[in-house]
């Protein structure tokens, strides 16, 4: 008998077998009840905290800033009008080429191909368009080098997370390599769902090899003898992609377990301790930390994670060297890659010297379209910024004093065709749909948010976003973790730098 | 989980030194010197949650404030617990809860509900439009529980109540975001869950929308409360008989950590006390007269009346022709007497108790 807890985290997979993706009946959680032995009722409540989990088999629209802004509310209306079950999503991760939608089975219904990748060249650090090489000769070499010489490359490469929190990513690796625990694992967040973003995804569809290795390399020097890829539930073709590079690549792990487990439909679960939970069968709700996930992660032992991006960073580093990834940024170390959408020529994913200004991302993507206003560096959590501020490096520490964030650089541009008010609106909705719910100041402040908003844009009236300020203030006090923190910011730096978005207007009524 | 060892050792909140012990959470050290935090997910039988916010506090060298129920004390930390961002916070979160929470009607009366009187303590008015959260609501039959999303503040500390203290889990959070809300599997009623209906839910909810549903709602200021012992079984739950204008309306359990029964009850002890005051319920002893109809009689003739027809028995065939059951709500000492008065009194071994088998 297996125990508890490993029972509870087969409950989503047994879920999807007893249901077929279908509707979510008593009889089905029975049935999951019976099958894993975890109570009925908490089999309902982490089934109910996912979007992709139950009702009728639908295509999924996507509500992103980029898929509205190109239409999206018009390809909703059309399933609509033929009838068929429809239903508007959070950020799909395809602003490339927007708009997007998912059909019943997951898969990319898309008007365009993928967007632009940086051209071929070979100096760059993960070089999306250049040929995958299966040879793992970084993972060779890293074995021939040892943990503490890796370690040393890392912390010379000055590799920052790439999910979006920046923090130094041999700094982690040291940390739960020094753990006292021995059973430790690895886990790589491929919860790409920040709105604006879907730089994860092109890696998985193009250099899979590249990230398994980074997860290998990350295996053996933190000593863990699993790995576990959590992939975005939306991201059907992106699995397939690294299974398929996993079966090629042979026997080069070794004893390393690699195994997946899918997201469910649950923007939050990119946040890490959410991402764990998830994997344990729980609903997606942020721990408190500490303790933080080096110290007790996954089945609360001592868990590397890593972003996608931030694992493809490092067989290049391991066989090129820490000096080399660094000399390659500009303000921050390494090259990045930029997700580039909204109302420039060829959106796309753009590997840059970490440090670019907004003027050079948008001219290695053909120039503006229209007149720019304004710009989100970092996905809906970063908020907007002024296209004056076009000159500001794209980093960590630049973005964040232009009271912005790189967060995981997923930059829309706005031309001045947009409302601000607008704009603001689909990211409060975004925020409010995706809050866990667990604490007050998230789940209740973003509600206040969205329909203060909302009640602005139908009656004209400024004064329906008096409370805006204080809210905002409350939720970045108060919430528990990121998303409560960030979720005021589109409004609160829309407030800031474009204030006559927000002046008396004629309501939507009148 | 075994308590962590080691020596006491000091942190200091508000200014003041206070001792903490190894383990031990700011908000249980800084309690034991007298300073109060306000906190509304916090039950000392639960694990830590931490989801409320209520009882953030400033731990030096944290930017962000941080929960006392969950962070614990380590030696020489300082921790504020009153200050102006403090009040700031507990102030606008409290607006946030009122904005989430159905306002009480002009005759309201009901259970306790604790967000209301945090907010009124913290000048915490109903600034902000109501958020009008888009909740399921669950229809229930059964008879003891109702529950009231608009009062419910998503806490949890019934969920993890009925996972944790009674090992039941018939309820859960559900939804999420502003959907959020205390549901069932497949939203049935209570009657068909793992649901044993001992009313803990009810306990530990600050803010009355996990409710009784036998006594309407009442008010607090009304009820006196009488300690008794239950008298279901023989474990001996201490419970407060909630007594109002000489009926028993309700009862409850005495805070945690008062009775060995740690605030809990079950579903008889909560909820079976009909039979008080109750027409048919027996409040003399009856003796039945030559004439085959009882009457009224007093202790002393009715147990002079029962010695009598079981010493007859024993005259006649012996005294092993007497058997003696006792019942399972007899304590463990009225047990003992009934087996003593078989043996002793009556001489024979045929003594049993129902719920011995």
């Amino acid at each position: 008998m297996l125990p508890k807890g490993a029972q509870r985290e087969r409950i989503l997979p047994v879920l999807e077998d007893v249901t077929h993706h279908g509707r979510i009946t008593p009889a089905a959680l029975d049935e999951v009840r019976r099958a894993t032995g975890v109570p009925a009722a908490d089999v309902h409540g982490v089934a109910s905290f996912y979007t992709l989990l139950g009702g009728e088999p639908r295509t999924r629209v996507c509500q992103g800033l980029t898929c509205k802004l190109a239409g999206s509310d018009a390809l909703l209306a059309s399933f609509e009008a033929r009838g068929e079950p429809v239903q508007a999503v959070s950020c799909l991760g395809q602003c490339d080429r927007a708009p997007a939608a998912l059909d019943p089975e997951l898969e990319v219904v898309a008007e365009r191909p993928r967007g632009a990748v940086t051209p071929d060249d070979p100096e760059l650090a993960m070089n999306l368009a250049g040929a995958e090489t299966t040879d793992y000769l970084a993972l060779k070499r890293s074995r021939d080098l040892g943990a503490e010489d890796v370690l040393d490359a890392l912390d010379a490469s000055g590799l920052q997370g790439r999910g979006g929190a920046g923090f130094p990513a041999g700094r982690k690796w040291r940390a739960v390599r020094e753990q006292a625990v021995t059973e430790r694992y690895v886990v790589c967040n491929a919860d790409e769902a920040e709105p604006g973003t879907f730089k994860d995804r092109e890696v998985m569809l193009r250099r899979p090899h590249l990230l398994l290795e980074g997860i290998a390399i990350a295996a053996e020097v933190a000593g863990a003898a699993d790995a576990y890829i959590y992939i975005r539930g939306e991201f059907t073709a992106e699995r397939r992609s690294v299974e398929a590079a996993l079966a090629a690549a042979g026997d080069v792990f070794g004893d390393l377990r690699i195994h997946f487990v899918s997201g469910h439909g649950a923007y939050i679960c990119g946040e890490e301790t959410a991402l764990l939970e998830s994997m344990e069968g729980k609903r997606g709700m942020p721990r408190l930390k500490p303790p933080y996930p080096t110290e007790q992660g996954f089945r609360g032992k001592p868990t590397l994670m890593n972003n996608v991006e931030t694992l493809a960073c490092v067989p290049g580093i391991v066989l090129r060297g820490g000096a080399w990834f660094k000399a390659l940024g500009t303000t921050d170390a390494g090259t990045k890659l930029y997700c580039l959408s909204g109302h420039v020529v060829n959106p796309g994913v753009y590997e840059l010297p970490l440090g670019v200004t907004l003027e050079a991302l948008v001219a290695a993507a053909g120039g503006y379209v229209g007149t720019p206003i304004a710009f989100s560096p970092g996905g809906a959590s970063a908020g907007y910024l002024p296209i004056s501020k076009r000159d500001v490096p794209l980093d960590f520490k630049h973005l964040a004093e232009a009271g912005s964030m790189l967060g995981s650089a997923g930059v829309v541009v706005l031309n001045d065709t947009v409302d601000m008010a607008e704009a603001v609106q689909h990211q409060a909705v975004f925020f409010e749909d995706e809050s866990c719910g667990q604490c007050a100041p998230c789940r209740i402040g973003t509600r206040v948010l969205r329909r203060a908003l909302a009640t602005y844009l139908t009656s004209g009236d400024p004064s329906a976003l008096d409370p805006v300020r204080d809210v905002a203030w409350e939720m970045e006090e108060g919430s528990i973790c990121g998303l409560g923190i960030a979720a005021p910011l589109p409004l609160t730096t829309a407030l800031t730098h474009f204030p006559s978005a927000f002046a008396a207007r004629p309501g939507r009524d009148a | 989980m075994s308590a962590p060892v080691g020596n006491p050792f000091t942190i200091t909140v508000n200014g003041a030194e206070v001792e903490a012990k190894p383990g031990e959470t700011v908000l249980e050290a800084a309690g034991r010197a007298g300073v109060e935090i306000p906190t509304l997910c916090h039950d000392d039988r639960l694990d830590p949650m931490g989801s409320c916010r209520m009882c953030l506090v400033e731990v030096t060298g944290q930017r962000r404030m941080q929960p006392a129920c969950a962070w614990k004390a380590t030696p020489g930390q300082t921790v504020v617990t009153e200050s102006e961002r403090i009040e700031r916070h507990r102030k606008l979160l409290l607006e946030l809860y009122l904005a989430d929470h159905a306002p009480p009607g002009p005759d309201a009366i009901g259970p306790r509900n604790q967000v209301l009187e945090l907010a009124q303590a913290c000048g915490a008015e109903r600034r902000l439009p109501s958020v009008a959260a888009p909740r399921e609501m669950r229809v229930d039959a059964n008879p003891y529980i109702e529950f009231d999303a608009d009062q419910c503040i998503l806490c949890a500390r019934c969920v993890r109540y009925c996972d944790e203290v009674e090992a039941v889990s018939a309820i859960t959070l559900g939804g999420r975001g502003s959907h959020t809300t205390i549901a069932t599997a497949g939203q049935v009623g209570l009657l068909d869950t793992t649901c044993e209906l001992c009313g803990g839910c009810i306990d530990t909810c600050p803010t009355g929308a996990m409710r009784e549903k036998k006594p309407g709602l009442l008010q607090e200021a009304q009820v006196t409360k009488t300690r008794s012992t239950c008298n279901f079984c023989g474990v001996g739950c201490q419970l407060d008989l909630n007594v109002v204008d000489d009926k028993v309306v309700r009862v409850t359990s005495p805070p945690p950590g008062e009775t060995l029964n740690d605030g809990n009850l079950c579903i008889k002890g909560r909820f079976a006390y009909d039979f008080i005051h109750h027409p048919e319920r027996l409040t003399t002893p009856l003796v039945r007269g030559s004439d085959g109809n009882l009457r009224e009689a007093s202790w002393e003739e009715a147990l002079q009346a029962a010695a009598k027809g079981l010493l007859g028995v024993k005259e006649r065939h012996g005294a092993d022709a007497l058997g003696f059951i006792s019942s399972s709500r007899c304590t463990g000492e009225e047990n003992y007497l009934v087996q003593k008065l078989a043996r002793a009194a009556f001489g024979t071994n045929n003594c049993h108790q129902c719920a011995a088998t």
